[in-house]
């Protein structure tokens, strides 16, 4: 490829401003790095379009800065990670849904352990008992009839992926564990759908970065009767691109 | 406009660790840029600035998602900010083809420097647009302005991949001479 020719083809500018089909995003990317020189090119307009928008700038009213402002301050980190919240340093919701997923995982290791030999049954029950030292408390959470648990399996060519959501239907909460899901790039968004009614529905992005832990998920619609992720560009869609699902999984 | 406070890196880092005195940085000198492209789609003043709160919002919930190798933070708060503009007047029901015409009846009349508007100095990338031969100007009032995916404008102005491609391609870099 001539790729003096491919920086002046416009795919530059295409790029930087978000308007690129996947597959010549993916192109560009892989390029860039074989190329320095595409890079730069890629970076100079970056800073040329910026240059020009912040001339270009329109101020909201002293009350907008003086609301957004305050909102940003109040915003809490989205997230909090099962170990800290498991030795109870941080009083909060995950408390309950960690335990939970820490008593599932025990219990399924236990299966998994007597599946593969049954004669060591009883050591296994030992070990998933002991591997979860729950306060008696915690455990009301897998009995509440409300929380209904959803396994979402890989679609298409990504059967691989795999992620739990705990969903809790009185709250419309539902908590997302990923055990695996590509990287999504910087321009892409996983976006959480719901069926219901025939219909489906936006439930929200997916900050996918976050391994480990669980992320909250607000507004799941209650007659909810199967759940998919996509990947969408940054900010999501307002329909599911179909050809992009990763993740599947029925109640 | 001056960011010499912090470099993009301290910038990213601090915003990372969602650092109060960054995102407040981060909103004094860009809100402006953000806020002039969300008006370019929305010119609702009020919904405007509604959809300015949740573009910081989101900004804020996904940095981790923010790439630095892959580009600069403005980049990708732009496309972002331009995504939620546009599903904005998605959620509001807007006719695609009235929303053409109101908008174009907004560039025009900025062009007729009517004093309110041009006190408000809404211009920008729109206005720049609606000075390219139509056929281009067509191409990027879909993709830029509505979002569509190269197929869907190739069914909408009935006209092959291809070309909507090369028209996408011919508008950018003649829009990167007169404005961008």
């Amino acid at each position: 490829m001539d790729i003096q020719q491919y920086i002046a083809s416009g795919i530059i500018e295409m790029y930087v401003m978000g308007l690129c089909s996947p597959e010549e995003e993916k192109e560009l990317e892989q390029l860039q790095h074989q190329h320095p020189e595409l890079q730069e090119a890629i970076l100079q307009y970056e800073k040329e379009m910026e240059d020009k928008m912040l001339q270009n700038s329109t101020l909201p009213t002293a009350e907008t800065d003086k609301r957004i402002l305050k909102k940003l301050e109040s915003l809490q980190a989205p997230v909090i990670p099962i170990t800290s919240a498991i030795t109870g340093k941080r009083i909060n919701w995950l408390k309950p849904v960690a335990a939970a997923a820490v008593l599932l995982l025990g219990i399924s290791a236990y299966f998994n352990y007597s599946l593969y030999n049954k004669n060591k049954k009883q050591e296994a029950l030992i070990a998933a008992s002991t591997s979860s030292p729950l306060p008696a408390g915690d455990y009301a959470v897998i009995t509440n009839p409300s929380i209904t648990p959803v396994a979402m399996y890989g679609v298409g060519t990504h059967t691989i992926c795999r992620c739990t959501m705990f969903w809790d239907k009185q709250t419309g909460k539902a908590y997302i564990m990923i055990h695996h899901l590509p990287k999504s790039s910087s321009s892409r968004d996983y976006q959480l759908w719901a069926e219901v009614d025939g219909r489906t529905v936006s439930v929200g992005i997916i900050n996918d970065e976050i391994r480990g832990r669980f992320i909250e998920v607000t507004n799941v619609p209650g007659h909810s009767v199967a759940f998919k992720v996509t990947l969408e560009n940054a900010g999501g869609a307002q329909t599911p691109t179909i050809a992009e699902t990763y993740l599947e999984g029925k109640i | 406009m001056t960011l010499n406070s912090y470099t993009e890196k301290e910038l990213t880092e601090a915003l990372k660790k969602h650092d109060n005195a960054a995102y407040r940085h981060l909103y004094m000198n860009y809100r402006g840029a953000l806020y002039n492209n969300i008006l370019q789609i929305i010119p609702d003043t009020e919904t405007a600035a509604d959809v300015l709160q949740e573009a910081f919002i989101q900004i804020w919930k996904n940095i981790d998602k923010y790439d630095e190798n892959k580009g600069r933070l403005f980049t990708w708060m732009l496309k972002l900010t331009r995504n939620m503009a546009i599903n904005q007047t998605r959620i509001k029901n807007f006719k695609v083809h009235s929303k053409n015409e109101e908008l174009t009846n907004y560039v025009s009349v900025i062009d007729n420097k009517t004093p309110q508007l041009t006190a408000i100095n809404h211009i920008g990338l729109r206005q720049q647009v609606h000075k390219l031969r139509k056929e281009l100007k067509d191409v990027i009032e879909l993709s830029y302005f509505e979002g569509l995916k190269q197929e869907e404008i190739s069914e909408i102005l009935k006209i092959p991949l291809g070309t909507v491609k090369s028209r996408i391609r011919m508008a950018v870099i003649e829009l990167r001479k007169e404005f961008l």
